[in-house]
């Protein structure tokens, strides 16, 4: 165990708001951890911001902290401007930040390339030390599979993902070790590429529990749009191309922030037409999207993106022989600050001390290809896709990962 | 009043069938029993005002143990004492982007019960004799004066006058709730609390802090010894956002060894007097730490660039507090506790205790979900809808007597020169509920 460990931050942009802002503000001034300010004992000593857009805080807070230098390149910030590698690990943080979209609505975020820079140092040094990416691993799945295949090379931990699976949860419970789960649905905010990874993997990060373990994803079909999603809706079961209408009920019941459709009320469970009027209300400019995909163990999975009918992350899962689906709020304090970073980071921390991931990367792999997928299956006429690739087999962590004390 | 249930049960059935098929079980098997009726005495049912956001779970329900939670209790009276005014409609709509005004004739037309211009005739449902199950008074917002102690003058005890002499004129009690404190005037609670004993019918009163969620879960295990307890307030008004802290962080303290003895002094320091107090460590600067640290909310440099900060470092609160408040109060037993209303630190309430052999401190936040669905008043709801139901109320109304005197003295200390109340009056001994009573489902 490394007593102080020394780690460089290699980001796209490091302004307000940006994941950055909220992971590195953390190594630089603390953050809340069981009932106390935090003060990583880890040194954040270089930093490598690819865009400095107007009235971003990177020079400011180097200035302040003057411990975290900023260096020009990623190769000279992991080396602090020697010859060899001279950091104990790696954040890469490559969300915000302004970056082309492809024609699928992929926003191409240089991850990838960030990481190869990364590990050619790593190569170049013939030394290797623990990586975060924060979220999923790259837009495109063969080269999140190589950057998984590149640490397996090297043999550095490699920690990514979401702070959806770490955050807070409303009730505290987790997804039983070992529990038989049939079917299970998120219903969450946002859209394509940018949230639904945060669905994903808040749904993997409880069903990976499940008996047998990961066992991987056999198929996937996303649809956007009202219609398709009422459609679903209706049909009143998975089999029927729709999902449980149970567990839709349960997360619309656990939702603490769910759009009232009638006015002067604050709170009513919607009927179908009222959350078809909420969807297409000209107030909501959001557009529904619904990935359903089934993995190869035969689970049913629902994702299920209605910003403006509700404006927060739910989970439920249907378990085999119990009369009520289990299920939970991932809970995301508002702005400013964010907490949902504090459990995230707190990871990113245990991967630097330790050398090891809190959490499996398998779980973000397989993320990473349920995302890339499902843009796939919208792009290609909203055609169901078979995933051979996505066969990901792992076991998830014996002691629950999300932040609960 | 059966033709207004044959049409609200058709608006339920309706309701929740119609959200995708076979969603109906929870209400369908309670629809077989008939419900406790229950009278709604508000002082204004308008948008995200208490009257509203409590009463309307009785009408359309609420979530509960992962389901939409059909009431055991059905609304066939109220009595709403106020219309919103022409500034505060021209307010909130402005904050809420649609029209404003006095909800309840709407709800009743739209529900089907009595609308009634007198708290009796409410209660008989316009007929000779006491015509409910239960009584739902919710006494908060409306325009009523303030006293020079800066207490709001709501008449919660005056409500609750005219619901006993029906009682007593009719000859028959039922289980009464109380929304918030049970009066500014700890004479006038005592008297409530004394009908409630005369008469032998369960009241149940208080805030929803007490049995919302927190965050982290947390519950001081039942007789542990507490050394010492804190809590953090948000709010700017100590009559009533101070209720809250002080209900909260009393039903954490209950549970200490020997329960409940009554609270013997207290006092209330304003401004420059707060931060002179700190620094003579009037409270623990640990104690206040670990308070602040549980809060999601914080202002401060945060807002300037979200940047994350130790409130509790030396000379923060100093430098972006302006209006600080302590409620410094002594317990019978020696139990030391402190509020502190902290506006422009945090947006949370939070609270933490110093607790047993090894003195460990225990601290969460009191979580409140955002408008407009406050999802917290339907844990409050579920307490209220036990009540009448079960005629047991689930946490003594002596906490919230208790509080509710805690409350006066402070304010008694405020034109008595801020100085240390002595509280004979508030020697109220009782026993905490075995049973943790906050939400975890």
């Amino acid at each position: 165990m490394i007593q102080r460990p020394r780690i460089a931050a290699v980001v796209t942009e490091y302004r307000r708001y940006s994941h950055a802002q909220h992971i590195l503000d953390r190594y630089l001034f603390g953050y809340s951890w069981n009932g106390r300010h935090h003060i990583p004992e880890i040194d954040l000593v270089s930093l490598y911001t690819d865009q400095q857009p107007d009235g971003e805080l990177s020079r400011s807070r180097s200035a302040l902290c003057p411990q975290m230098k900023i260096y020009p390149t990623i190769s000279e910030a992991l080396t602090c401007g020697g010859e060899k590698l001279a950091v104990d690990g790696v954040l890469l943080i490559g969300e915000h930040g302004n970056y082309p979209f492809n024609e699928k609505g992929q926003h191409l975020y240089p991850r990838y390339e960030f990481y190869q820079q990364i590990t050619d140092v790593f190569r170049q040094s013939g030394r290797s030390v623990p990586v975060f990416n924060d979220k999923h691993l790259s837009w495109k799945w063969e080269w999140a599979q190589e950057m998984v295949r590149i640490s397996r090379e090297l043999d550095f931990p490699l920690l990514a993902g979401s702070s959806l699976p770490v955050t807070r949860r409303i009730p505290q419970v987790d997804m039983p070790l070992g529990a038989r789960v049939e079917e299970a649905m998120c219903v969450a905010v946002g859209g394509v590429d940018g949230y639904d990874i945060h669905a994903l993997e808040a749904m993997q990060s409880m069903v990976e529990r499940r008996r047998g373990g990961e066992s991987g994803v056999a198929w996937i079909h996303a649809v956007r749009g009202a219609d398709a999603v009422m459609a679903a809706l209706r049909s009143g079961s998975f089999d029927a191309g729709g999902w449980d209408p149970d567990l839709f009920r349960a997360c619309l019941c656990r939702s603490h922030q769910l759009v009232p459709t009638r006015q002067g009320f604050n709170h009513h469970l919607p009927t179908s037409d009222e959350i078809h009027d909420r969807m297409t209300a000209e107030d909501n400019p959001n557009t529904p999207v619904l990935y359903r995909y089934q993995h190869r163990d035969g689970l049913k999975m629902s994702m299920l993106l209605i910003e403006g009918v509700v404006n927060d992350f739910t989970f439920a899962a249907r378990l085999a022989g119990k009369k009520k689906p289990l299920s939970v709020q991932m809970f995301l304090p508002p702005r400013e600050v964010c907490n949902f970073f504090n459990p995230l980071t707190h990871a990113t921390e245990q991967l630097f001390h330790t050398g090891q991931a809190p959490y499996p990367v398998e779980r973000t792999l397989l993320t990473t290809g349920l995302t890339a997928s499902g843009v796939e299956s919208l792009f290609q006429d909203q055609q169901i896709l078979v995933t051979p690739h996505l066969g990901i087999r792992y076991q998830p962590t014996r002691h629950s990962t999300y932040w609960s004390h | 009043m059966a033709g207004s249930n044959t049409r609200r049960d058709f608006l339920e059935l309706a309701a929740t069938t119609a959200l995708a098929g076979s969603l109906a079980p929870t209400s369908a098997a309670t629809e077989r029993t008939p419900r406790k009726r229950i009278a709604i005495l508000t002082t204004l049912w308008s948008y995200l005002h208490h009257g509203q956001h409590i009463g309307d779970r009785f009408l359309v329900g609420y979530p509960w143990e992962v389901d939409w939670h059909t009431p055991q209790v059905e609304v066939v009276s109220a009595h709403v004492a106020q219309e919103p005014t022409a500034a505060d409609m021209q307010s909130r709509e402005a904050e809420y982007g649609f029209p404003q005004g006095d909800l309840a004739p709407q709800r009743a037309s739209q529900f089907g019960f009595g609308l009634y211009p007198t708290i009796a005739e409410a209660l008989r449902c316009g007929g000779n004799s006491l015509a409910v199950d239960g009584v739902v008074i919710i006494a908060e917002h409306g325009e009523y004066p303030y006293n020079a102690k800066g207490q709001h003058l709501y008449p919660r005890a005056e409500f609750f006058q005219q619901v006993v002499d029906v009682f007593d004129a009719d000859g028959r009690s039922v289980p009464v709730f109380n929304d918030k404190h049970l009066s500014y005037s700890f004479d006038k609670a005592l008297a409530m609390v004394d009908h409630g004993r005369r008469l032998g019918f369960p009241m149940l009163a208080g805030s929803s802090l007490p049995v919302t969620w927190r965050m982290p879960e947390m519950e001081i295990p039942l007789g542990a010894p507490i050394s010492e307890a804190l809590t953090i307030d948000p709010g700017t008004s100590l009559d009533s956002s101070g209720f809250h802290a002080l209900e909260g962080l009393q039903c954490l303290v209950e549970r200490r060894k020997g329960g409940e003895t009554g609270i013997r002094a207290v006092q209330l320091l304003e401004g420059d007097a707060v931060w002179e107090a700190m620094h003579r460590g009037a409270w623990s600067r640990e104690l206040m730490s670990r308070a602040l640290s549980r809060s999601d909310l914080v202002e401060g440099i945060t807002l300037v660039d979200a940047r994350t900060q130790d409130l509790s470092a030396p000379g923060v609160l100093e430098q972006i507090i302006t209006d600080p408040k302590a409620v410094l109060f002594r317990y019978q037993d020696g139990l030391q506790a402190t509020l502190l209303m902290l506006p422009g630190a945090t947006g949370d309430y939070t609270a933490a205790v110093r607790t047993g052999k090894r003195d460990e401190i225990l601290s969460t936040k009191f979580h409140l979900p955002p408008d407009p669905n406050v999802v917290y008043s339907a844990c409050l709801a579920h307490h209220i809808e036990q009540m009448i139901v079960t005629g047991r109320p689930n946490y003594p109304i002596e906490r919230t007597l208790l509080v509710s005197g805690l409350l006066e003295a402070a304010h008694d200390s405020r034109v008595d020169g801020h100085r240390p109340q002595l509280t004979p009056q508030l020697a109220i001994r009782y026993h905490a509920p075995r049973q943790s009573h906050y939400c975890r489902t």
